[in-house]
């Protein structure tokens, strides 16, 4: 189809303003990547955030006894953790699941204890779910052996054992009597963390079974594949387990962390909000003076017979124009800047000095890395053209109400 | 030969109220404009031609009175009514600023034709209404590359591309010299012979005043004399 005569008007009314066109182009620009980039850093942060959480032995949901609810006892264990696991392993959007088993503890050795909870855990799967697992910095891993347990740096410097040293383990049985046991020491975790290491000691679960005399796990701990889908795995997955389970995202387990992400979303969007606010007054601006500079000129086409929805048209036009140009200069800024936040990221080490890189038993990553992705694309043109479109309302509106009167009347 | 009437004025007044005056641009005015008219309505300065042309030209509305143009009660109709009667059934030529800067003398005339609702026909049209008035070489050119009196040209060539029966004409040759206002009005007393277009003209320029076949004087928002003239400056 041939441009019309309309669209070729307000074209060249952009082109015929150039130095005004390329200022407001390079304003929408400018504001729209600021945005992309800021969008960029946060997704990528709270991206981070959920899966440092997920990692750190929460999982992105857990399947625990119904009653686990209430009491949040560490004595309850699932009616059939067998048959349950088999049920969220086959679910196609989870990863890996691993089971648990907790029992608070006191370790002892010589003279000095530490309290701590403990986690019996499946070797084979742990360490894909959990990074602290993955942490080991003296001997090595579980690997089955009975009677072996890994704990934290710190609460062997503590007690100041090494590996190969053999910790005496007491703790209060089912029937309130105490329970003790022996425990080689295979392997330290060291995660960088102080705090984090002073809250590890893993055993494996069928020694916790036998300590306790509670058979079974008491969690199934679950990482999917897109923690997006969450929810949906949740509900369907509830359904499928029936009374007896419960099945608990990371949102209802760490509450905190949750909310802190929602705060982060809320400033992001007022942040956000603020600039494409202070764009959206400068390109109106700008387009109320190209109305009021051409008011003769709308006067004349007022005259000839010229609807003021039409000349509304031809300045949402011209505002179209502006932002499809705008996105792809904002696209040209932000693109760059998002995709550098995405690679290089922000190192906190350095900022911090610090190397103890832990949140509430979160244990998180020390490069801030931002998202990157074909959504920026969107992004741009909808932020871009939501500003310039609407910011060409008012200068429209006042256009269309230009009194067509005007254009017999010269200034003699 | 029986005359038609274009424009029935009756006892028109137009009263601007701004916030502190009142000006009584007309003061009951009683017209009719008839087909083939070439008329030029004189008057000093503040004597309610603009208002009177305003008016004609369904811009505006009177203040009291009845005004009938082109067979429409001007007074009943709404703005949009209004502007659908000047795009379709008027021409427009002003004293300056009549062409859109920024698009060439073919989608000046273009534009008109595809505001009223002309498709695919409109480049052709143009073409040929420029034909017809000899401004074929001025087609690509846009305004700031035509003299004064070569934009008043295609300024005609759009007031008429509608085929209106009337056209309302501001001051027109205001802005030109000698040559350029004597071709100015030839062209437009041509369209009036050959295609029975209907002038009016508000005007100080006696070279208008002595080209026009009528002339009206406007004397304080009132009609002090009405001649028809036998005899024109171009039948001479
Ligand atoms: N928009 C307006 N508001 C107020 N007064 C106006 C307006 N237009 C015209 N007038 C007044 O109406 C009278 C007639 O004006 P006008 O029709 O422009 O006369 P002319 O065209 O003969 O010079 C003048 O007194 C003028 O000041
Ligand atoms: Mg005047």
């Amino acid at each position: 189809m041939m441009l019309s005569v309309s669209n070729k008007y307000a074209m060249r009314s952009l082109v015929r303003h150039g130095r005004r066109t390329i200022l407001s182009v390079v304003g929408i620009g400018v504001g729209c990547g600021l945005c992309l980039f800021m969008i960029a850093f946060v997704r990528g942060e709270s991206k981070m955030m959920l899966r440092a959480a997920a990692e750190s032995g929460a999982g992105h949901f857990r399947v625990v006894p119904a009653k686990w609810n209430e009491t949040r006892e560490n004595d309850l264990r699932l009616i059939d953790w067998h048959q349950a696991r088999k049920l969220v392993a086959s679910v196609d959007e989870v990863e890996v699941v691993t089971p648990h088993a907790r029992k608070e503890v006191l370790l002892g050795f010589g003279t000095r204890v530490a309290g701590v909870e403990m986690v019996g855990v499946d070797p084979n799967t742990e360490q894909t779910c959990n990074r602290l697992a993955r942490s080991v910095v003296e001997g090595h891993y579980l690997d089955g052996e009975k009677g072996t347990t890994v704990i934290g740096k710190t609460i062997a410097t503590r007690l100041k054992v090494e590996v190969d040293d053999e910790l005496m383990l007491t703790t209060a049985g089912a029937d309130g009597e105490m329970a003790g046991a022996m425990l080689r020491i295979v392997g330290i975790i060291g995660t960088g963390s102080r705090d984090l290491d002073a809250t590890i000691c893993q055993v494996n679960l069928q020694d916790v079974e036998q300590i306790t005399h509670l058979s079974g796990a008491g969690d199934l701990t679950a990482l999917v594949k897109n923690p997006k889908k969450l929810e949906l795995i949740v509900k369907s997955l509830s359904a499928k387990l029936g009374t007896g389970y419960s099945v608990v995202t990371w949102e209802q387990l760490m509450p905190e962390l949750a909310s802190g992400a929602k705060v982060d979303e809320t400033w992001t969007r007022l942040t956000v909000g603020i600039i494409m606010i202070v764009v959206f007054l400068g390109i109106a601006s700008a387009q109320l003076t190209a109305v009021l500079e051409r008011r003769k000129e709308f006067a004349v086409l007022s005259a000839v017979g010229m609807k003021g929805s039409r000349l509304i048209q031809i300045m949402v036009y011209e505002g179209l124009v502006l932002g499809l140009v705008g996105a792809i200069v904002g696209l040209a800024v932000g693109v760059p800047s998002a995709y550098w936040i995405a690679t290089k990221g922000i190192d906190f080490t350095k900022m911090y000095g610090t190397d103890d890189m832990s949140v509430s038993n979160i244990l998180i990553d020390l490069v801030f890395l931002g998202d990157f992705g074909w959504w920026l694309v969107p992004l741009a043109f909808a932020l871009a053209l939501t500003a310039t479109i609407l910011s060409s309302l008012y200068p429209a509106w006042y256009a269309a109400k230009i009194d067509p009167a005007a254009a017999l009347r010269v200034e003699h | 030969m029986m005359t038609n009437v274009l424009v029935n004025a009756k006892d028109v007044t137009k009263t601007y109220q701004t916030a502190k005056v009142e000006a009584k641009a007309l003061r009951g005015l009683t017209l009719e404009i008839n087909e083939s008219d070439f008329m030029a309505i004189v008057g000093p300065s503040g004597s309610g031609k603009t208002t009177f042309l305003n008016l004609v030209g369904a811009l505006d509305t009177a203040t009291d009175g009845s005004l009938n143009v082109l067979g429409r009660d001007i007074s009943a109709m709404s703005k949009r009514q209004r502007a659908d009667l000047r795009l379709h059934k008027l021409g427009f030529v002003f004293q300056a600023y009549n062409l859109v800067p920024v698009l060439t003398a073919q989608e000046n005339v273009e534009f008109v034709l595809e505001l009223q609702g002309i498709g695919d026909n409109r480049f052709n049209r143009a073409r040929e209404i420029l034909d017809k008035l000899g401004l074929a070489e001025f087609a690509n050119r846009r305004p700031n590359e035509l003299s004064g009196g070569q934009q008043q040209r295609v300024a005609i060539a759009r007031a008429v591309a509608s085929n209106p029966k009337l056209v309302l004409a501001a001051e027109p040759t205001a802005n030109l010299d000698g040559e350029n206002a004597e071709v100015l009005l030839q062209m437009m007393r041509d369209l009036n012979e050959n295609q029975n277009i209907t002038f009016v003209f508000s005007t100080h320029d006696p070279r208008v005043v002595a080209h026009a076949k009528r002339v009206v004087t406007l004397v304080d928002g009132r009609i002090s004399k009405d001649e028809t003239k036998s005899q024109t400056k171009s039948s001479l």
